[in-house]
């Protein structure tokens, strides 16, 4: 695992008119890893990544993106250095197939009498769609038929593969398994481990505590705007972390409380 | 082929196998088909009669009248051409009948003006087509602006500029009627591809017009007139244009779920701006294309037009909510428009009877659509 | 509170400078003139009115609806009232019954009302449920029909199919024209046969399709009467379109440029021309007869047509019937 963090935000504030939603977080995103961000509703977590992902502008702080201080002031532009967002309405068009969709403004195209007439080329599309899901062992019955008809987690997986495929390099989930079912729910998380696997490092925002720990290997709480802490996945427990999400514990308090 | 369509498309995958009948595959099937079975039945239906109520000497099923319904479908299906994409983005462009009716005028006066100032006919006529397009497409332009840039509904922005262009289009005609074109004009509006001749004596002539009098004229179909092949040649680039380019995806795209395309990086702005360009441009041409066939330009002559383009479209399956429809759909809506009217005058019944049937088309139509989702999604939660 | 004081101020403003402008002008009669849309007809009315005008030293305001309909023409007729200065009123009712109320209103303030080209009430200004305008100028729709008849068959030679293409049902000019056009084939003409008739909702590329389909209907069919220019132009374009120019005759109604235009391309074959500019001089005339005592003006007045041809149209005493719009 290389040294260098992929991301890193220091001392970021974002402030909405009087409220502050993200007081003086850092964090940093290594190569290869899960980073799970937690909280409470209202904790932050949405407005910090929010931040990252070129939604909003912060107010104070900094991003350094692979070793380079950035200014997003636009999603696109976030997405242009290598920053994949899977919302949790997944900002898939419903009425295109899969290939559509995962090459959505990034089509490609044949070009026959000079260039005059431009098709899509749809075989090629078809077949790099197939691959990029195959290499994340996501299992879609057909690729040409309007997503509209696939299930949930099969969407989830055109969402990812279509990061996967633009080579994203960092990769963030706010609620992946929401609106799931079981079977479903661990088949995102496989999707998230195969993820990890090609060393593209995820932040993984969640609620849901047994799949947090099942994936993730560092932990990250935020409480009120503030981070209260930051733990490896086998220095903690569920307990402890709902301790950090209410407020009860939180390490920038000296000392900690003991209950 | 027929196995694999008919194949349950569904596998195991991420959820629980979905079944379907044999049921349901057929009312699948047939809803995706209906409007195409419907135009065939309508057909089948005026074959049939017209010789019953007419007498056994009238017949619907000739190349003339063929032919006459091409020529009658052509400005409906220009109007709603543009209107396809519009729809599907998810707009609506109210004012294609208007920009029509200005276009004629515009390209009359064009023409006139090209030909009185010594150029050749067919220069005037190319002149005329270019006043027409560019004054149509101008107005889709700012059609375009309005609804992309300061975000105002294109239902009002459009419903408003068909009124400034239709003030424009009775300010700039004489009198609502531009007179006085060259002699010939009404060829390119009129004459054709190519010419049968039935019966004895009679012929093909392919590019060659013969020279008949009487009663051989009489029995002279045109084939193909130059506004159904120019027609035909916009219709291919559209259906080209929808299907198989980048364009026609991010149209689907933006109608599908435009928040998606905008974070994937479609250009939506700049696309929205060009779908009613394009919208005023088609409509231009079908100005253009009536200024030829009446040898004038007429500030009334689109107006009509626009209520039976939009049900053209909403007939071929167009979805009012955007994201789906395809310009096949279109030519349907419009052919089934057009074979009602030259049905129901052979077979003597009043053509009110058209709108009362079209009006029942246009609600079956969306009422088959969402009948469309209402059994998949039964499928699905079965 | 504030409102209804601003209202009243502007009202009275308006009765002030309107008054201001009648008493200016007490000693000369001014002519308003409201026909029923823009069109080639209404505008030689216009240059009939305006040459009355002229010559009788009169003033005159005008104003041209830019579309057909009682809702657009009232307004204009209640903003013309409001002048104040108009003595005489030479209108078109856009609907015979509907306009009754608005005209009895300018009535009222002193203005009496001329009605050209179409009537209020049943056009009796006698006998009629209407009797307070002075005069009913115009010509008779369903002569006009009659004459359109006559015109066709002798075309075609007192024998075979007509079929007529007409707007809208239940406007009382073009439905007069097909009541006097069936009225003569069938009192006078055993030997024609009309077929048909269809309404194109003033569509012209509807009426292309109706007469196109009429003709494989009905292969033997030997005229069309159009009802008014763009339905006989529609019509004779199937005509031609189908190789019957010339077999087929084609009447239009009214003599614009356009229908002589089309008469000399052979589209149609007969004209009928009405008489917009004795309609529109006349009128005034009538106005001044009347403001300078002349009790017995006839309160009906047809003013004719004309029935122009490919052989008489370059013929001058039928040519002038042609309506003649500068640009």
């Amino acid at each position: 695992m290389a040294s260098e963090p992929v991301l890193s935000i220091r001392n970021l504030v974002k402030r909405f008119g009087g409220l502050v939603a993200v007081n003086d977080v850092s964090l940093d995103v290594f190569p290869g890893e899960v980073v799970a961000l937690l909280g409470d509703n209202g904790a932050g977590k949405s407005t910090l990544i929010k931040c990252v992902s070129g939604v909003h502008s912060p107010t104070g702080g900094h991003i350094i993106f692979e070793g380079e201080e950035v200014h997003f002031s636009r999603p696109i532009e976030a997405r242009d250095h290598g920053i994949e967002t899977i919302y949790q309405d997944l900002a898939l068009a419903n009425n295109l197939d899969v290939p559509g969709n995962v090459f959505l403004g990034r089509e490609v195209e044949k070009s026959y009498l000079g260039g005059l007439l431009r098709p899509l080329d749809n075989k090629f599309m078809l077949a790099q769609t197939a691959s990029a899901l195959a290499s994340l062992h996501a299992e879609i019955p057909s690729l040409e038929v309007p997503i509209e008809s696939l299930s949930g987690g099969q969407r989830q997986a055109v969402a990812i593969a279509r990061a996967v495929y633009w080579q994203a390099r960092l990769m963030i989930m706010d609620e992946p398994t929401n609106n799931l079912g079981v079977p479903e729910q661990h088949k995102v998380l496989d999707l998230i481990r195969a993820l990890r696997d090609r060393g593209v490092p995820v932040i993984l925002i969640s609620h849901t505590l047994p799949e947090v720990f099942a994936v993730s290997d560092r932990l990250v709480v935020m409480h009120r705007g503030r981070k209260v802490t930051e733990k490896k996945v086998g220095d903690t427990n569920s307990e402890e972390i709902v301790q950090y999400m209410v407020g009860a514990l939180d390490d920038t308090r000296t000392p900690a409380p003991v209950a | 082929m027929d196995q694999q369509v008919t194949q349950p498309v569904t596998k195991a995958g991420f959820s629980a196998p979905k079944t379907r009948t044999a049921g349901d595959r057929l009312i699948l099937s047939l809803i995706h088909v209906w409007a195409w079975v419907f135009l065939a039945a309508l057909i089948l239906a005026f074959v049939v009669s017209v010789p019953l109520v007419s007498g056994s000497s009238v017949s619907f099923f000739t190349v003339r009248n063929s032919q006459n319904i091409l020529v009658a479908i052509t400005p409906i299906l220009l109007l709603g051409l543009g209107q396809t994409f519009v729809i599907i983005s998810g707009g609506i462009d109210l004012s294609v009948g208007w920009v029509m009716s200005w276009a004629s005028v515009l390209s009359a006066l064009a023409l006139r003006e090209a030909y009185n100032a010594g150029l050749p006919l067919p220069l005037a006529v190319a002149v005329g087509f270019g006043a027409a397009v560019v004054g149509g497409g101008m107005v889709g332009l700012f059609n375009g602006v309005i609804i992309a840039k300061l975000k105002v509904p294109p239902f009002i922005v459009t419903l408003g500029t068909s009124f400034i262009v239709r003030g424009m289009a009775l300010l700039f005609s004489e009198n609502t009627t531009v007179i006085g074109l060259p002699r010939g004009v009404r060829d390119y509006g009129n004459e054709a591809l190519m010419y049968f001749v039935r019966g004895e004596g009679g012929g093909f002539y392919f590019l060659d017009k013969p020279e008949l009098t009487g009663e051989m004229l009489r029995r002279m179909d045109r084939i193909i007139t130059y506004p159904v092949l120019l027609t035909a040649l916009v219709v291919a680039v559209a259906i080209f244009v929808l299907r198989r380019t980048k364009f026609g995806r991010h149209t689907y795209a933006i109608g599908g779920n435009r928040e998606a395309a905008i974070r994937a990086g479609v250009p939506v702005e700049r696309h929205i701006i060009m779908l009613y360009v394009m919208s005023a441009a088609t409509a231009g041409i079908a100005g253009f294309l009536s200024m030829l066939r009446f040898t004038a330009g007429s500030a009334v002559i689109g107006d009509p037009l626009l209520l039976s383009s939009i049900a053209a479209v909403i007939i071929g399956g167009v979805s009012l909510f955007g994201g789906s429809g395809s310009v096949v759909g279109t030519i349907i809506g419009s052919l089934i428009i057009a074979v009602l009217t030259t049905g129901l005058v052979m077979l003597n019944v009043p053509s009110f009877y058209q709108f009362i049937v079209v009006g029942a088309v246009v609600i079956l139509a969306v009422l088959i659509d969402q009948s469309r989702g209402i059994i998949k999604d039964r499928i699905e939660t079965r | 509170m504030k409102n209804i004081s601003k209202i009243g101020v502007v009202a009275a403003l308006a009765a002030v400078l309107s008054t201001g402008v009648a008493s200016a002008q007490e000693d000369q009669i001014t002519i308003g003139f409201l026909p029923g849309v823009v069109d080639p007809f209404y505008q030689v009315m216009e240059i009939g009115v305006e040459a009355a005008v002229a010559d009788l030293g009169f003033k005159l305001v005008t104003q041209i609806p830019p579309t057909w309909g009682v809702e657009v023409q009232t307004p204009i007729l209640d903003a013309m009232v409001a002048r104040g200065d108009i003595d005489y009123l030479v209108i078109a009712p856009t609907d015979k019954d509907q306009m009754v109320g608005p005209l009895l209103l300018a009535l009222e303030t002193g203005i009496k009302v001329i009605t050209v080209d179409t009537f209020l009430g049943d056009g009796d200004y006698i006998n009629g449920p209407v009797t307070f305008p002075i005069s009913y100028i115009g010509s008779d729709n369903v002569e006009g029909g009659r004459i359109s008849a006559r015109g066709l068959a002798k075309a075609i030679g007192g024998t075979g199919k007509v079929y007529i293409n007409s707007t809208n049902p239940n406007v009382s000019s073009v439905e007069g024209r097909a009541i006097g056009f069936n009225e003569v084939m069938d009192n006078e003409f055993p030997d024609i046969e009309v077929i048909g008739l269809d309404f194109n909702l003033d569509d012209m590329n509807t009426a292309v399709q109706q007469t196109a389909a009429t003709l494989e209907r009905v292969p033997d069919l030997v005229g069309v009467f159009g009802t008014n220019v763009f339905s006989a132009q529609g019509a004779g374009t199937a005509v031609v379109n189908a190789g019957l120019g010339g077999v087929v005759s084609v009447v239009a109604y009214d003599a614009t440029q356009f229908a002589i235009e089309q008469l000399r391309e052979g589209v149609v074959s007969l004209v009928l021309a009405q008489k917009p500019f004795d309609m529109g001089y006349m009128a005034v005339q009538f106005a001044a007869a009347d403001a300078k005592g002349v009790t017995s003006l006839p309160r009906r007045v047809q003013t004719g047509f004309a029935i122009i041809d490919i052989e008489n149209v370059d013929d001058p005493e039928v040519a002038r019937f042609i309506y003649q719009v500068p640009n």
